[in-house]
């Protein structure tokens, strides 16, 4: 085997981590506090001005000097030198610190480990045993143990270590098991690999990272409880840590004396090591473990265009939503925009279903977003506008757009599990939206509307005081359809609704929008990936590619004289069962990410028409009349 | 009928880590090298006749436990003792019955001189969690709510910071602080004030509580702070938040009604797991400030090597925090409908 | 045992606890019945397709097939030999010629593997290649046919670099490492785009032309599979329901649920909107079945003796047989 091979892997992951970590700030800072601390340790003799010895020559006049040039950080108790004690101490904190933890790490995590894949009975017992130790006082215990035993440095290392690994333990056993269930180790085991190879090659380099970031944690906790202990007076007679020192001083007079500087240093050298260690384990927390830095409350980027209009089509009666070229870029510090949506435009009419298709990362969840200006908060209206009878949402203050925000537009969201709050029952978050937006609502029918609701799509009254985690995915959807109902809205704008749903509930939410459609005259904007789906019960259909418009027209016209050529592959891809042996036809390549957009036309990677304008020149939208638009430089060749 | 039976399963989990805690605690003053009857009654001045007397009067005399005549060094005994005659067994019966044995250094009842100090240590650590968890949470909520700030940064680098103060040091620095500013530096009470009137009683008992819930509540506050943010970003990220948003409800109104009863839930289930450490912090304060809890009790014996004294405070510590314990899982049990109730 | 069939499944059942274990205060000894007596055979190179709702048992189906989870009850056999409870050791030799193709790529790679040492390790686990340069050809090969074109591009780039569509790739890749006989895939291209998704059939088509592979498909989509299937089996709590060739189950299926199922499939055509059979509810669960034929509550046609007796396949053809009342003479 030739070895070279996998360390050099390693050592190019060890490159990338470091290029991460070189970039965060915080982590940088405690790495460098530490570094100069075990520097200090390291090089002490070289450092401090006296050793320890040179107290023999104590004299009455030396006792708690305050700091002066022969001694920095002033005189002790006992006439030493306050600085070189301190250097030497250093020592102490860190050989305890690491060795301490150490310990705690290996038995939390080999404990955590065990459990965790093992699972079943031993998890059980080797849990309980973690949780009861757990819930044992540390330090009280500690104490007991050190004053029944000698107070030597050994001993310290050990009772900290043996009694600090239960949060390691903990933590390494959740994420080992949240590891374990996920589908790569099913699959390792699918090929035939054993508990030794799946431990090695997919449980630990997963674990790895916690562990480390836990690893920091626990070596700054063993610095703070030696140092508690031999404040405690618990601590080694025969070597002076930062902690032995302030229990020297406190109890001998310091206080009292005013000698500050006895009492000031030794704890800002503990100071100095723990925050070192807890800044290191944060920045390592945040390369390591990253999660996103973003909520939905974090603000909006205003939209770019400030200017009021009124509509300026004349808006007819049925006319209820008009997008006028939209367009949204994300924001990415020290890169230029992602152009995520560009130029859209359509009309959405009374009672009008229309479809918006497109594959994952086309731009249809945003611009469905912006609409209510729901965006990320990297996310930025750059141009258009969105009328809604006849208002400019776009332009409308916050307090305006949230009287219309459900009153008037509501919104469907893909996967329900999470668009439900978990810990308030279905009825009373149908309820809230009534009470939100019609404070005149009386109270006491509050409940008999939320029933008729659920009746509306088909729920038991009684499941209106369930938890959203009680309702099967189809019900959760339904319920997310009986709130967005609640407040009587002209248009729903339904996103993904029926994606992770079987065939039969997916065919049962669709009968369900499209018979509420008819009895309440509501217009629906239906955002999906599947043609087929729209096929069913469009009005009219908007295929978006990267971000723009491919095609807008009648279903119909989509389905059987399609002029985009994305459109025309994309109805080839789609198993049709009416014509079951018919080979699919696939599009080669992959969607443009928005980072990385070609710059003539955003299909022309994949487009079987393509020729040389198209990889030079965006197309523009062609209006093919009969309100049938078409991005494509084909369709003005042959207009 | 289901949450009645989850109930009982913590209650009897509480009561046998309670059984192991008691036993933890007996052996470990039997098999440990600092035996109480070698430490207590080592006195050389001492005849044989007084030291058999004192070990008579201590228990001493009887056998560790069944087959053990004494643990350190091992003795092996007789299997055949009444089991009811072992120093474990009246050790048991004795705690059920209050009993926590005498003090070596004072002879009185150790019951009686913990019995008053666990309630100061109680008020402490109460007074101290509560202001600690109030001010955590109100600063993670600013500091999630305006993540990626100053308000945030500030926030963060700050719980950081008072993180990782040791915490008898932070009560060194602000006696000193104290002594400068008139306030009581030790104890509860100032000597004779109990003959003054209620009022000033708890005047009295406020301004002793001053510094040491201060420094309390600065320790531990920081890392309520830090969870509370993390949980609240977490919850603010989810999808029924945005849904919420689109509901048109103001921020107050989705910081109220969906954001915070669910970011506080795990900071319940961090506060009962937590309360273990937060003991250590009870006791480093007690020490800087003399304040007549478990805590300065277990700093008082550890001078006088009072082993019993020892002993009783642990249990007392460990028992306490148990219970503590429990109630917050019940709370949190009460609290979140997806707990499962098995 | 029919000569042709090289997989043979017969009375096959799984039933879990329903608490998953038995309390400390509790002993609930009632079942969920996953998969609840399945006979089936496939033959070489031959594509099945696994067809029902989630909750009908089609997964845990794919679990006791690969050997991951023990039957109840019930054999099954491969290459004319028991596998059914044989020891790990010995199963060792039947997973190389039985691999699985999951349904979410994301999640089936090891986010911290190069997609060389995932394409790699089936071949470590089992020992095989003689030296890493034959490794590193069987690697490259099983790419490349995969449609990673060329190799090289790939192999040293990590999971999160590539698209849905590519990983899914990576994971036909690592199962064809190992040159399997039977390649079982469940939903493989549910979570991915419908113009990638042509892109998965049409390869796992090609396999089974160019590597003699038999491919069992498993989804609840049965419009995804129809072109490439030989056969249809409708699954439903746990049972067949009815089984026969693709042309069989989709131009004359017998079985209400199997009409049912067709019907809602989508139709990428406006002008032939159609009556479809909705069924009301959601598949009961596995726990407390409905007495009968497990279907009759849901059932749009379902006569009083539906309630009562459990139907038995009623042979419709060579090919082709259901299990309703309706159609027993």
């Amino acid at each position: 085997m030739n070895s070279s091979e996998p360390k050099q892997q390693w050592l190019i992951r060890l490159q990338s981590f470091w290029q991460t970590f070189s970039k965060n700030r915080i982590g940088l800072v405690g790495l460098a506090m530490l570094a100069l601390l075990i520097l200090m340790a390291i090089f002490a003799p070289l450092i401090a001005p006296y050793t320890s010895s040179s107290s023999a020559e104590f004299q009455v006049g030396d006792i708690y000097n305050p700091p002066s040039a022969s001694h920095w950080f002033g005189t002790d108790d006992a006439g030493q030198d306050i600085f070189s004690n301190f250097v030497f101490g250093a020592r102490i904190s860190l050989i305890v610190g690491f060795f301490a933890a150490f310990i705690s790490i290996i038995i939390g995590g080999v404990l955590g480990l065990v459990a965790g894949f093992l699972g079943g009975r031993w998890e059980n017992l080797l849990m309980r045993f973690t949780d009861t130790m757990l819930v044992i006082p540390d330090l009280p215990l500690m104490v007991v143990i050190i004053a029944l035993t000698k107070p030597s440095l050994l001993n310290i290392i050990f009772v900290i270590g043996l009694l600090g690994w239960t949060t390691t333990a903990r933590v390494v056993r959740s994420q080992t098991l949240a590891v374990k269930s996920r589908k790569f180790v099913l699959r390792a085991r699918a090929v035939g690999a054993g508990n030794a190879h799946i431990i090695s090659r997919h449980i630990l380099p997963l674990v790895m990272p916690i562990l480390v970031v836990q690893a920091v944690l626990v070596v700054s906790l063993a610095i703070l409880n030696e140092s508690a202990l031999s404040f405690l007076g618990l601590g080694d007679p025969t070597v002076l840590s930062w902690g032995q020192m302030l229990n020297y001083a406190f109890g001998r007079g310091a206080m009292s004396i005013g000698a500050w500087w006895a009492l000031f240093f030794p704890g800002f050298g503990i100071v100095w090591v723990v925050l070192g260690l807890t800044l290191l384990g944060q920045g390592l927390e945040q390369v390591l473990n990253p999660r996103l830095d973003t909520h939905h409350l974090m603000p909006g980027r205003p939209t770019v265009r400030k200017d009021r209009v009124e509509a300026q089509t004349k808006f007819t009666k049925e006319t209820v939503l008009e997008v006028q070229n939209l367009s949204i870029n994300y924001i990415n510090e020290g890169k230029p925009p992602a152009r995520a949506v560009e130029n859209v435009s359509f009309t959405l009419n009374a009672g009008e279903l229309i479809g918006l298709v497109g594959e994952s990362g086309c731009g249809k969840t945003t611009l469905m977003l912006s609409l209510l200006r729901l965006l990320p908060s990297a996310g930025q209206i750059v141009d258009g506008r969105v009328f809604f009878n006849g208002e400019d949402l776009t332009t409308i203050s916050d307090e305006e757009l949230n009287k219309i925000r459900w009153k008037e537009i509501s919104i469907v969201f893909q996967g329900a599990m999470n668009a439900l709050n978990p810990v308030r029952t279905v009825g009373d978050q149908i309820a809230e939206a009534i009470t939100r937006h019609m404070p005149d609502f009386p109270k006491d029918k509050i409940q008999a509307r939320v029933i008729e609701l659920l009746d509306l799509v088909g729920i038991a009254a009684d499941h209106r005081e369930h938890f959203p985690h009680q309702y099967s995915g189809g019900m959760r959807q339904r319920a997310m359809i009986a709130m967005a109902l609640a407040c009587n809205p002209q248009v729903i704008i339904a996103d993904e609704p029926t994606t992770a749903l079987d065939v039969m509930i997916q065919a049962q939410i669709l009968e369900l929008l499209d018979s509420l459609r008819k009895k309440l005259g509501l217009a629906i904007i239906f955002v999906t990936h599947d043609l087929g789906v729209v096929a069913e019960i469009c009005d009219k259909v908007l295929v978006m590619y990267g971000g723009v418009t491919a095609e807008y027209a009648e279903v119909d016209t989509i389905y059987n004289e399609p002029r985009h050529p994305y459109t025309q592959e994309l109805i080839k891809a789609f198993p049709d069962l009416t014509k079951p042996k018919k080979k699919l036809t696939s599009i080669p390549g992959y969607p443009p990410r928005l980072d990385n957009l070609p710059v003539g036309c955003r299909f022309a990677p994949r487009c079987p028409a393509v020729f040389a304008r198209c990889h030079t020149e965006q197309p523009i939208l062609h209006n093919l009349g009969n309100s049938h638009i078409a991005s494509c430089h084909l369709v003005e060749a042959s207009k | 009928m289901n949450r009645t039976r989850a109930l009982l399963k913590k209650i009897a989990w509480s009561a046998f880590t309670v059984l192991f805690v008691i036993i933890l605690n007996f052996f470990l003053f039997r098999i440990l090298p600092g035996d109480p009857a070698r430490a207590g009654i080592r006195d050389p001045r001492l005849k044989k006749e007084a030291v058999e007397m004192l070990r008579v009067r201590f228990g001493l005399d009887k056998p560790v436990i069944n087959c053990f005549e004494s643990l350190n060094p091992i003795k092996v005994g007789s299997c055949a003792v009444n089991p009811l005659d072992t120093q474990f067994f009246i050790y048991t019966r004795n705690l059920f019955q209050g009993e926590l044995g005498i003090s070596y250094h004072t002879n009185r009842p150790v019951a009686d001189i913990l019995a008053e100090r666990l309630w100061n240590t109680v008020l402490l650590i109460g007074a101290g969690q509560i202001l600690s968890i109030i001010i955590g949470v109100v600063f993670g909520i600013f500091a999630a709510w305006k993540a990626r700030t100053s308000v945030d940064y500030s926030a963060v680098i700050a719980s950081l910071l008072v993180w990782s103060l040791p915490t008898f040091w932070l009560a060194i620095l602000l006696l000193f602080w104290g002594s400068n500013n008139g306030l009581p530096l030790a104890g509860k009470s100032t000597p004779g004030s109990s003959s003054l009137p209620l009022i000033q009683q708890w005047v009295d008992i406020a301004r002793h509580m001053l510094l040491p819930t201060l420094t309390y509540t600065i320790v531990y506050m920081g890392e309520y702070t830090l969870i509370m943010r993390s949980s609240l970003m977490d919850v603010l990220s989810e999808d029924y938040i945005l849904t919420a948003k689109a509901k048109g409800l103001s921020t107050f109104q989705i910081l109220k009604d969906h954001a915070l009863k669910n970011a506080m839930l795990p900071l319940v289930t961090v506060i009962a797991i937590n309360l273990g450490f937060t003991v250590a912090g009870a006791i480093q304060i007690e020490a800087v400030f003399s304040w007549p809890g478990l805590g300065g009790a277990i700093v008082e014996a550890l001078g006088r090597r009072d082993f019993p004294v020892l002993q009783g405070a642990f249990l007392l510590i460990a028992v306490t925090v148990i219970f503590a314990n429990l109630l917050a899982d019940l709370t949190y049990s009460y609290l979140d409908p997806r707990v499962k109730v098995d | 045992m029919s000569k042709d069939a090289f997989l043979e499944v017969n009375g096959l059942k799984k039933y879990f606890d329903a608490t998953g274990r038995a309390g400390l205060f509790s002993r609930d000894t009632r079942h969920v019945h996953a998969v609840d007596g399945v006979d089936f055979t496939l033959r070489h190179s031959e594509v099945l397709a696994l067809v029902g709702e989630s909750g009908c048992g089609k997964s845990t189906l794919a679990l006791l097939l690969m050997g991951l989870e023990k039957p109840t009850a019930g054999t099954i056999h491969f290459e004319g030999r028991d596998i059914t409870h044989i020891s790990e050791h010995e199963r060792k030799d039947v997973r190389r010629k039985i691999q699985m193709i999951f349904q979410d790529p994301y999640e089936s790679l090891n986010p911290t593997q190069s997609i060389e040492e995932i394409v790699n390790e089936p071949l470590v686990v089992h020992g095989l290649g003689a030296d890493k340069k034959e490794r590193d050809e069987r690697v490259k090969k099983a790419m490349e046919d995969s449609g990673l074109k060329p190799a090289d591009v790939y192999l040293n780039r990590f999971p999160h670099e590539l698209s849905g569509g590519q990983r899914q790739r990576v994971v036909i890749a690592a199962a064809l490492v190992l040159e399997p006989e039977i390649l079982l895939a469940d939903e493989p291209v549910s979570m991915l785009d419908v113009s990638i998704r042509a892109e998965i059939i049409n390869l796992l088509a090609e396999l089974r032309i160019t590597r003699q592979i038999a491919v069992i498909f498993i989804t609840h989509d049965l419009g995804s599979v129809g072109f490439f299937a030989d056969r249809v089996a409708v699954m439903y709590l746990g049972r067949i329901v009815e089984i026969g060739t693709m042309l069989d189950v989709l131009e004359k299926p017998r079985h209400p649920y199997t009409k049912a199922l067709i019907s809602v499939i989508p139709v990428p055509n406006p002008r032939l909107r159609h009556e479809r059979i909705i069924l009301q509810g959601e598949t009961p669960n596995p726990i407390d079945l409905p007495t009968g034929c497990r279907f009759h509550p849901r059932c749009p046609v379902a006569i009083a003796t539906c309630k009562a007796s459990d139907p038995p396949f009623v042979i419709l053809s060579k090919t082709h047989k259901a299990a309703c009342l309706l159609l027993v003479k």
